[in-house]
């Protein structure tokens, strides 16, 4: 982050809450190297601010020297596993901590993926000692996408990992007469959403939770509100651990 | 089973052009043709490119409307992909690019138009740095001054320009001031960054050879003999107090003398 009066912001933002740094620019799953300088770049960052938590996404986005601005989706094969757990390691060694990982929105499967994503993510977890971020979206939006099964998805995770939350709106587009979530952050958390949210908490307990909503920005009201409709099902899910508070 | 690397360089090629057949066969259906999938992801990544190019090139994409924009944008991409994660870096190939592209012929002050606002978009993005103390140059023996070499800001940028393309880059402002004529003649641009924006000054070709040749790092000596040849009588004296007074350096060091 090169831009003063953005970072100045953050700072200020810092000096108030805790913050949780969410990247999307490491492709922990590309086959080649990871950008050595982009991964210096957040490592100054997260010197800088003190993040209370630090996460990436189980995606790709590099590629023979080009870098695709998505979260493309990976074949689960050992190799796969190999190579991710492999860029993990580095980040978790470059950074000092405890890494999060969060499960992608997907919109297609590779006929060759052997391993189920859930089981992938616990067996990187395995490998690495990382954490997991859990989008409750995106598992709403891969379950329609591609036929995952949402409860099973949860359920396979291992639990005591997931130290995140995300929960965002997605679009409902038609792509050749079949329906496809798109997962766009430009809309309040839908009641589906809202259902697997209280589910995913009573499996991994009252962990930080996050409104995404990043295009088509509502009023602040509005953010508030949903917000304040996590912590209230917080609230209200039976406790196990210690308090937390949707932001 | 291909490796991941291939999955991934296929991917690429069906991203920035057509699906493979190889990559197609590699892509469940699940009841859609896999092509409909991939463009999901194709979609994402020319809409999000295009948006972050339009934000880096807003005037441009005035001068000809969004739609040709889009159009165009769409070529670039394909051509030129990121080549890494920090958007703020994309789209510094293309001004060359508009001046090479054929339908874009008919406006030929455009690539500098966008050249301008690409230095524009780097010089805000730019982290602050404390300028030059002047009071510093005061320690520098007389003997040493022509030797003296300074470090430019980061984002401090010149452009020279057949075209009035400061004052077609205001009339596409909120305050817009009237289009200026096109005949107007050639600009000499200072484009740096200035606490939280960004300055635009004008300069005569002496100051603006002066200024260009120390930001390349070349030394004082060096730089007062470019700007001598755009003026033989030259004030000196008047352009590095200027220098010192825009605040467009930000350290000095003294060069090893010739041969050294």
């Amino acid at each position: 982050m090169a831009n003063a009066a953005a970072l100045a912001s953050l700072q200020q933002v810092r000096r108030a809450y805790p913050v949780s740094l969410h990247g999307v620019g490491l492709s922990l799953g590309s086959a080649g190297s990871l950008d050595r300088r982009h991964l210096e770049r957040l490592a100054r960052l997260v010197e800088n601010i003190e993040p209370c938590l630090v996460s990436e996404h189980l995606s790709w986005s590099a590629t023979a020297g080009a870098y695709l601005n998505h979260l493309l989706p990976l074949p689960y094969t050992e190799e796969t596993l190999r190579v991710v757990a492999e860029h993990v390691d580095q980040v978790q060694e470059r950074l000092g901590r405890r890494l999060l990982v969060e499960n992608p929105s997907s919109y297609l499967r590779f006929r060759h993926s052997i391993i189920p994503e859930a089981e992938f993510l616990g067996e990187l977890v395995r490998r690495t000692g990382c954490g997991l971020l859990c989008d409750v979206n995106n598992v709403c939006v891969s379950a329609w996408n591609v036929g995952l099964d949402a409860q099973a998805y949860l359920d396979a995770l291992p639990a005591g990992a997931v130290s995140e939350i995300h929960l965002a709106g997605h679009a409902v587009n038609d792509a050749d007469g079949l329906t496809i979530l798109i997962d766009d952050h430009g809309s309040p958390v839908p009641p589906a959403v809202w259902r697997l949210y209280r589910k995913a908490l009573e499996r991994f307990g009252p962990v930080p939770t996050l409104i995404e909503w990043d295009t088509d920005l509502p009023e602040l009201d509005v953010l508030l509100g949903e917000a304040h409709k996590a912590d209230e099902i917080i609230a209200d899910v039976p406790q196990r651990q210690g308090h937390a508070r949707a932001a | 089973m291909p490796a991941l690397r291939e999955v991934q360089d296929l991917f690429k090629e069906a991203l920035l052009g057509e699906p493979a057949p190889a990559l197609v066969d590699l892509v469940e259906g699940d009841g859609l043709d896999p092509r409909a999938r991939l463009a999901v992801y194709r979609h994402h990544v020319f809409t999000t490119l295009t948006a972050t190019l339009e934000a880096a090139f807003p005037v441009v994409c005035r001068l000809v409307d969004r739609r040709f924009f889009a159009y165009v944008a769409d070529a670039f991409i394909r051509q030129h992909p990121p080549a890494g994660p920090c958007l703020d870096e994309y789209g510094a190939a293309f001004p060359e690019f508009l001046g090479a592209f054929e339908a874009c012929q008919r406006l030929p002050y455009l690539p500098d138009v966008a050249r301008l606002e690409w230095a524009i978009h780097r010089a805000a993005e730019a982290p602050d740095v404390a300028p030059l103390d002047p009071t510093q140059l005061g320690t520098v023996a007389p003997a040493d001054m022509a030797r003296l070499q300074f470090t430019p800001r980061a984002g401090l940028a010149y452009l020279v320009s057949a075209w009035p393309v400061d004052r077609i880059w205001r009339a596409h402002q909120e305050q817009s001031e009237p289009m200026p004529d096109l005949g107007a003649g050639r600009t000499c641009l200072e484009i740096s960054p200035s606490g939280e924006g960004v300055h635009l000054r004008s300069l005569d070709p002496a100051n603006l050879a002066f200024r260009k040749a120390l930001a390349d790092e070349m030394t004082l000596g060096e730089a007062a003999d470019k700007a001598s040849c755009q003026d033989p009588d030259l004030d000196l004296s008047g352009l590095i107090r200027g220098l010192l007074s825009d605040n467009v350096f930000s350290s000095f060091t003294i060069a090893a003398e010739d041969g050294a």
